[in-house]
């Protein structure tokens, strides 16, 4: 999940999103592999914050931000992670573009230490793309844990460019990297031949790729390497050189051209993977790692138990006593592990994490008793009859007084609702969120649920979504692109602007139906039914190969209080500001429609539906709000609730139907952002009346079986 | 002669499989990777996984937990048919 920076000087733009800070600096680029502290190394370098968490994926846009390192400002550019140059997913191709596009100072090339051997293969290939580059070797800490050892001056020989040892998390190395950057100068690194020799059956097309490329303009990476990009197929660098922008002059001339050069590249692709006899991204993969085993073997060495014995033998107490330690830390992990991921008590230990987490942490104590006490009391009795008194003396006329302390007032309904009610209840259930997202249980209930979700059309990858769709769904949208296919981000999105309540909403349907056991129950039957039709259907019509479930899985690690604080300190932060000026302009409209007589129209014409659901025609200004966003028509039930206007089951269907109902605007534009315009009025045109057909169904039912909650 | 059964004995026991097969807590070796879907093929050289890497089967239920190297992998039955392992 990726949040606006928070920058640490206020003369930028909070949290806008056209903010570049460090425009024109000379960039220092961060790349590397997912979840190895890419965006931790980012917040130590640049002093902002971009969320950290322990799952791959966690970043899926580039975040920029402005640093100071000894007299000179650099721009620092966070990516998502990338496994390889070659993408697979679209977030990879975010990274890959960045490369293409941006001419970086120097690239840090961040690897997990204790993974060296599979991400070397990364830094030859950037490497061979002429980046100018270092190598941060993060999470010493952890590959010294588990008795890696790596000779880094040894590595930095073996490569030719800079190697720095770092735990970001701690700002362990920092310093040493900062000298690092600025002693970096390209000539003193450029080495004479830093090329990856592929064999001679392939190098011949590889050289012929090359010269097809002599006229082709410069980009960010050599032309070797995008040569075997070319061969390999890869979307990116076949529209970098075939590029279309200069269709519009000689039209014909140059897309005979383009044509060509592009069949040109196809044939030498399939010529050259037919001698091969393997796929040519395979092929390289191997030639790397022949390499990159070669230089592994020469620097990195694994301390095995007998080893061990004989240093205990020989006296070395005091590092065996550590090392016994982290031993001990390493195995409770992995006891727990165990426990997580089984498939017998895996689902216990999420039910006993949903409920205490979700139920009685945010729904009971922050979305009941916090809120009673904000809202009621606070709000209620002290403050909002103080500001009333006081708006009214000063200003006398109605119109105006209604606009700011009326019904639904600026001060009396929006910034109450935002500060009493969806702060607090945004801010527990981020702060819940935040301590599961850096243990690393999210990757663990993706392996848990896969086979379930694939019944959906999904795979286990899309749970992370899934979840982070109950923090927000706007952001979760965004967040699809980690998934592989077409098909399965479509299923998503339509499932996050479906069926899954946002937190605020959450919160307040779970505090509200808290006092009605069989209430709760039913509501979140009906909403994991909806959910699981809606996939199940949506799998079935949907053409395309079913998913496959590959997902690398962090270590546990205990969350580490600092980033916790921050991290939901910057997405309630996040969250006040992108509720707050949608609830003062809902008050706003409200007022207009009200002087106009609109709002009566409009307040009307959603009675017909409201009523049709078997819901008091008052009820209607609940789906009026919900509307503007889903959080502020569930402010609008709890209003109702409060004043002990609905029955129990009135309370079920308003909360079945309000989860349901239309996602707010912020999800419907990042919608259109990910998946086009078409496709977002069409997932919304669906869910409005679906949404009123099953508070319906749910209404017929319970009244005709006479249940009474 | 000795030292020539054993090796014998030796090869015999060394078994080829796909992961999905594989006894589980054993170590093995990684073979070599199916080919035939590139789409699979594409992700598993990405992560790393490779042949010559040493792995560990550590799960079958429910969904394949490997070790390769020092990494953990879940993946389905379908990409665990993927990878060839002998042990």
């Amino acid at each position: 999940m990726k949040l606006p920076l928070i920058c640490p000087e206020k003369e930028c733009c909070r949290g806008k999103k056209e903010c570049m800070p460090g425009k024109g600096l000379p960039k220092i680029v961060l790349v590397g592999s997912p979840n190895v502290g890419k965006s931790s190394l980012f917040n130590a370098l640049s002093g902002s914050y971009t969320i950290v968490s322990n799952y791959p994926g966690t970043s899926v846009e580039i975040s920029r931000g402005k640093g100071r390192i000894g007299e000179r400002e650099y721009e620092f550019i966070d990516t998502p992670g990338m496994y390889s140059l070659l993408p697979v997913s679209e977030e990879e191709r975010v990274s890959q573009r960045l490369l293409f596009e941006e001419k970086a100072f120097v690239c840090l090339h961040v690897v997990d230490a204790r993974n060296l051997r599979r991400m070397l293969s990364f830094t030859l290939q950037l490497l061979e793309a002429g980046t100018p580059l270092i190598l941060v070797l993060n999470m010493m800490d952890e590959a010294e844990e588990r008795g890696i050892e790596i000779d880094i001056q040894g590595l930095s020989k073996a490569l030719g460019i800079p190697v720095v040892g770092t735990v970001s998390s701690e700002g362990k190395g920092i310093e040493e990297l900062k000298t690092s950057i600025m002693e970096f100068t390209h000539k003193k690194y450029e080495r004479i031949s830093q090329e990856t020799d592929y064999g001679q059956e392939i190098e011949p097309y590889i050289s012929e790729a090359e010269g097809l490329l002599k006229t082709a303009e410069e980009t960010g990476i050599s032309k070797r390497s995008l040569s075997l990009l070319l061969l390999q197929g890869d979307r990116t660098a076949l529209d970098v050189v075939c590029s279309p922008e200069e269709e519009y002059r000689d039209k014909n001339e140059k897309n005979e051209s383009r044509r060509n050069s592009f069949e040109e590249f196809q044939r030498l692709a399939e010529t050259a993977s037919e001698k091969a006899g393997i796929p040519l991204s395979y092929l390289f993969t191997l030639k790397r790692q022949e390499i990159v085993n070669r230089i592994v073997e020469q620097v990195m060495e694994v301390q095995d138990t007998d080893k061990e014995t004989k240093e205990r033998e020989t006296g070395q107490k005091e590092k065996t006593e550590k090392r016994e330690k982290a031993r001990k830390k390493v195995l409770l992990a992995e006891n727990i592990d165990s426990v997580l991921t089984h498939p017998l008590f895996g689902i216990p230990v999420l039910l006993l994490v949903l409920y205490l987490g979700l139920y009685r942490f945010v729904g009971v104590f922050a979305a009941g008793i916090l809120v009673d006490f904000l809202e009621n009391t606070v709000f209620g009795e002290h403050i909002n009859p103080l500001v009333t008194a006081w708006f009214t003396s000063l200003v006398p006329y109605p119109a105006l007084q209604d606009l700011f302390v009326g019904e639904y007032g600026i001060f009396t309904q929006a910034v109450t609702y935002a500060i009493a009610l969806i702060l607090p209840i945004v801010g527990a259930f981020f702060l819940v969120f935040s301590i599961i997202e850096d243990t690393g249980y999210l990757p663990r209930l993706g392996l848990l649920l896969d086979s379930m979700f694939k019944k959906i059309g999904l795979s286990g990858r899309a749970v992370i979504p899934m979840v982070l769709g109950f923090g927000c769904s706007t952001m979760a949208t965004m967040v699809t692109r980690t998934l592989e296919t077409r098909r399965e981000r479509l299923i998503s999105t339509i499932l996050l602007a479906l069926a899954i309540p946002c937190s605020a909403q959450l919160g307040i349907i779970l505090s509200i139906l808290s006092g009605n056991p069989n209430g709760l129950l039913i509501w979140a039957g009906v909403i994991v039914l909806e959910f699981v039709f809606i996939g199940y259907l949506a799998a079935k019509i949907l053409p395309g190969e079913a998913p496959t479930f590959i997902l690398e899985m962090p270590p546990l690690r205990i969350p580490r209080l600092s980033n916790i604080a921050v991290k939901t300190y910057s997405r309630m932060h996040w969250y006040f500001l992108e509720v707050l000026p949608l609830f003062v302009l809902a008050s706003v409209l409200i007022w207009i429609g009200r002087l106009t007589g609109l709002f009566a129209i409009a307040l009307k014409t959603m009675e017909y539906p409201t009523v049709w659901i078997g819901l008091p025609s008052d009820a209607a200004d609940i789906f009026l709000f919900g509307f503007f966003r889903r959080d502020f028509g569930a402010a609008g039930l709890y209003g109702m609730h409060d004043a002990g206007l609905l029955t129990g089951v009135q309370l079920v269907v308003a909360a079945v139907t309000l989860t349901l109902f239309m996602p707010c605007i912020a999800q419907f534009m990042m919608t259109i952002k990910e998946r086009g315009f078409k496709m977002a009025l069409a997932i919304s045109g669906f869910i409005f009346p679906s949404a009123f057909l099953v508070g319906f169904i749910v209404n017929t039912l319970l009244t005709a079986l006479g249940v009474s909650l | 002669m000795i030292a020539e059964n054993s090796h014998i004995s030796l090869n015999t026991t060394l078994k080829t499989t796909t992961l999905s097969s594989m006894e589980p807590r054993k170590t093995g070796k990684i073979s070599s990777l199916e080919t035939k879907n590139a789409g699979i093929l594409q992700k598993l050289i990405a992560m790393g996984i490779l042949p010559g890497m040493p792995v560990t089967l550590l799960r079958r239920s429910p969904s394949y937990l490997f070790e390769v190297d020092q990494t953990r992998y879940a993946v389905d039955r379908e990409v665990a048919n993927h990878i060839y392992v002998s042990y």
